[in-house]
């Protein structure tokens, strides 16, 4: 078998939230060593409060820091080291992880990195080819937001995704999901993968300087040219696409339960219509041609809906693609665990903690592409809170014993953290009943084999 | 001029969508050479609306000029024998192919990743399908909803009780592309590294669905499965209409609630019932009236600032025509102008982001149809003027 992509590269990543994060648990997976350093008082936000996501069986446990949801996803592969970089000797054992790394990430804001002096300049001062890599929320730079507060969730209205999303004719709406952090995460992958062989090449290192707002603006990119050009300011068509007709999200049989569909010529239309029993519709002059679909797209909604009502949202997946036309069902975080399509993939992986974690085993995505001659997996759990410290520091910087326990003495390394609360749980019928989850099932576990 | 970070590498683009477009720009813009090889007709890309100034042109495709930038492009009929056996001749002298086909379409033609392998081991291919090279639905018809849709995100996109809701735009497709540009330069640094060639396979659906964290782990971890948002008393932290638009504030990041009572001028804000989380989940409802009621006067652009300087979590809804104003992009370089020969001097969204000593350069527009077929076929691989008549002939090129 060859070696992973990455194998050989070490990765520092000093990192909090979702988007480098993610990146580095992806770097993981192609075979980087990864090291997660976060402070002793200063835990990753995914594994406090509300950006943790659920804990396994919905129960915080004793070390609860080690065990949501979120934070196993992203983190998955790593190593972790806890250091203190308020403190001068955090500081200097963290430039000393540097002289033997390839690349370090960061997304403090900016004045932070500078402040303590492990900016580029210096940074590149202690390993003349580091690849450093930056995230944040609108850039560095003299720019008037540079210094603003950010994270993906107010983002998306500023870089204009609320504005094209939303039911017609009603107000902007949200994502539902941290949006922006993932354009940054493969921004990063981008840039790292470039920057290594820029370096392979002519022995250059260098800063990659990633502005969240930036990546999202740039996903509207005809959009912007549609308002530079034609002086056109967009708007919300919900689930309507600019020239396919019909073209929409409709229900299907059951509770919450949706298909979608999208009609993109005369013949997946007459298609369409031989399937619902209404070949006459093919020739009626308010939909025979794709101007009038788009014309008449309500009278064709109305028409569509009774119909995809009566039946399973897979049967009418499969029955819509046999006829040639675009469709697929809305699937819902629990329906992808049972789908072929996922399962032959091998999408989501099973991944087994060790016994004293008491997290059993997990199911996790993977990737969204593959490898011909290197398949990739997560290569291991995300790591418990400060579980490298040791390895790290004494074996890997020769750091002695006493030294080391003097560090674990003054709190600049440790095993648990010193500030946060795991966020509070709730009964899930509860959750169920007030809106918070859609549906809960009891028995997960063996219909995962968990 | 300074080399890109990719400088040196030669890249094949057969994408006619989004997706595969707008991963081959990323490899231009950091220094690949990108040769886009589209039928005698045109990518299916150059018939995408919107167009400059709404007239449907192939060459005015606001999609296509923006998603080609600092490409060459030819053409070359793949459907036959004879522009197959010019493709295996690019192929051999390429680093990168990125394509977009329905999966099995170019082995058809004797042109899969296995067949080129074997004429170039080292050769990555990227190929960037709505579900992949494999798996049941492999061969099933793709769109940008369909993918929203199966990737998760439509569940908890919209209101309960209504219908998910898909983003505006191609984002699926974007993402593709980025996603994709991501797994090929690490790909990229494999072949460098040990001379190993492969084919990435990029589901778009699936980067959809990557992006699902709390949505996708919920199931495992506790057996959840995550919704759309109440239509009612959970305006908060969405966007609420002020006096120019529309506005977005969160709680968290370095702000007291208090901060954000002060930045509306509200007292309300401070009595008990809306005193913390969970009483303001409680009286939802009432505080978004208060809210809303607030903030009907102000302006964004007053408020925004306002917010930073307490250090809360502040979004303003921009529209596209505010965001081709916006002073941190311009102070970022975003926008670069280039002059494009049928629709003169245009300014495009350019940079993704900033690499130090590899800087993003816009050295070319998007290619016309066939605008190097001569450097290509003649200067490149030494074909003749007379060659290249026999060839059009043929409807190869």
């Amino acid at each position: 078998m060859p070696k992973l992509p990455l194998e050989g590269i070490r990765v520092l990543d000093s990192t909090y939230v979702f988007a480098l994060p993610y990146a580095g648990g992806h770097l993981s997976d192609l075979g980087a060593e990864v090291i997660k350093i976060e402070g002793p008082g200063r835990p990753d936000v995914t594994r406090t409060g509300g950006y943790a996501g659920a804990f396994p069986e919905n129960t915080w446990g004793e070390d609860w820091w080690n065990r949501p949801s979120t934070f196993n996803l992203i983190n998955r592969g790593k190593r972790s080291l806890t250091l203190d970089l308020t403190d001068q000797r955090g500081r200097d054992l963290f430039r000393q992880l540097v002289a033997v790394s390839d690349v370090v990430m960061e997304n403090f804001t900016p004045r932070v990195m500078r402040g303590w002096g492990l900016d580029y300049p210096n940074l590149k001062k202690i390993r003349p080819d580091i690849i450093l890599v930056s995230n944040t929320g609108y850039g560095h730079g003299g720019g008037p937001y540079s210094s603003y507060p950010a994270q993906a969730t107010t983002q998306e209205a500023t870089h204009g995704h609320c504005w094209v999303t939303g039911y017609p004719g009603e107000a902007p709406s949200k994502a539902g999901a941290s949006f922006v952090d993932f354009l940054s995460t493969w921004t990063a992958i981008f840039a790292i993968g470039a920057a290594l062989r820029h370096r392979l090449r002519t022995g250059e290192g260098q800063w990659v300087d990633i502005g969240m707002y930036q990546t999202g603006v740039m996903f509207l990119s005809e959009y912007l040219m549609d308002a530079s050009v034609n002086g056109r300011d967009g708007g919300r068509m919900g689930n309507r696409h600019p020239s396919r007709a019909p073209q929409g999200c409709y229900p299907a049989q059951g509770q919450d339960q949706w298909i979608t569909l999208s009609v993109g010529d005369d013949q997946q239309w007459q298609a369409l219509c031989g399937l619902i029993g209404r070949e006459e519709l093919a020739h009626d002059p308010r939909f025979s041609d794709v101007l009038s679909r788009l014309r008449h797209h309500d009278a064709l909604d109305e028409l569509l809906r009774p119909w995809t009502a009566k039946h399973d949202k897979y049967d009418l997946m499969h029955r819509l693609q046999g006829a040639g036309i675009p469709a697929g069902p809305v699937l819902t975080g629990r329906d992808v665990h049972f789908d072929p399509h996922y399962r032959s993939r091998g999408f989501l992986e099973r991944v087994t903690y060790p016994t004293q974690r008491q997290m059993g085993a997990r199911i996790f995505m993977g990737r969204p592409y593959k490898l011909s001659e290197t398949p990739l997996q997560i290569r291991a759990p995300a790591p418990a809170f400060g579980q490298d410290n040791g390895p790290l520091l004494k074996e890997l910087l020769g750091l002695e014993e006493d030294a080391y326990q003097k560090l674990a003495h003054d709190g600049i390394i440790a095993t648990a953290p010193t500030s946060g609360e795991p966020s509070p749980t709730t009964p899930p019928e509860r959750s169920v009943q007030t809106g918070a989850l859609g549906e809960w099932d009891p028995h997960y576990r063996e219909r995962l084999d968990l | 001029m300074p080399e890109g970070a990719l400088s040196g590498i030669k890249v094949l683009d057969l994408s006619e969508d989004i997706a595969g477009s707008f991963c081959a720009r990323l490899l231009a813009d950091y220094g690949a050479e990108v040769l886009k090889l589209e039928p005698p007709p045109g990518a299916a890309l150059r018939r995408l609306g919107p167009f400059f100034h709404d007239d449907p042109h192939l060459e005015k495709s606001l999609p296509f000029l923006v998603l080609n930038l600092n490409k060459k492009g030819a053409t070359l009929n793949l459907a036959t024998a004879t522009g197959q056996s010019l493709f295996r001749e690019l192929a051999q002298r390429v680093d990168v192919i990125v394509e977009s086909y329905t999966p099995g379409y170019l082995a058809s033609l004797g042109l899969g990743y296995p067949q080129l392998q074997e004429l170039n081991p080292a050769l990555v291919m990227t190929s960037i399908t709505p579900f992949g090279q494999e798996g049941p639905y492999s061969q099933y018809q793709g769109e940008e909803i369909v993918s929203y849709a199966m990737g998760m995100i439509m569940s908890i996109s919209g209101v309960q009780g209504r219908e998910p809701l898909k983003h505006g735009g191609f984002q699926a497709q974007y993402q593709g592309g980025l996603f994709g540009a991501g797994a090929t330069t690490m790909a990229l640094f494999q072949q460098q590294t040990t001379g190993l060639g492969q084919q990435v396979d990029v589901s778009v659906t699936e980067c959809v669905a990557s992006t699902m964290m709390a949505t996708q782990t919920m199931y495992p971890f506790m057996g959840g499965t995550a919704v759309r948002r109440k239509p009612a008393g959970s305006m908060f932290g969405h966007p609420m209409s002020c006096a120019d638009g529309w506005i977005i504030v969160q709680t968290g990041g370095g702000a007291e609630w208090e901060d954000i009572a002060g930045l509306f001028q509200s007292q309300e804000l401070l009595e008990p019932r809306f005193a913390d989380r969970a009483q303001r989940a409680q009286n939802g409802e009432a505080l978004d009236r208060v809210v809303i009621d607030a903030i009907k006067g102000r302006s964004k652009w007053e408020l925004f600032p306002q917010a930073a300087k307490s250090r809360i979590l502040f979004g303003v809804v921009q529209t596209p025509l505010e965001l081709t104003r916006c002073p941190q992009l311009e102070s970022r370089e975003f926008y670069r102008e280039v002059e494009h020969p049928v629709v003169g001097k245009v300014r495009v969204p350019a940079v993704l982001c900033n690499l130090s000593a590899t800087p993003y350069q816009l050295l070319s527009p998007s290619p016309t149809l066939g605008q190097h077929n001569i450097e290509i076929l003649v200067q490149g691989l030494g074909y003749s003027q007379q060659d290249l008549c026999r060839l059009r002939q043929l409807n190869v090129i």
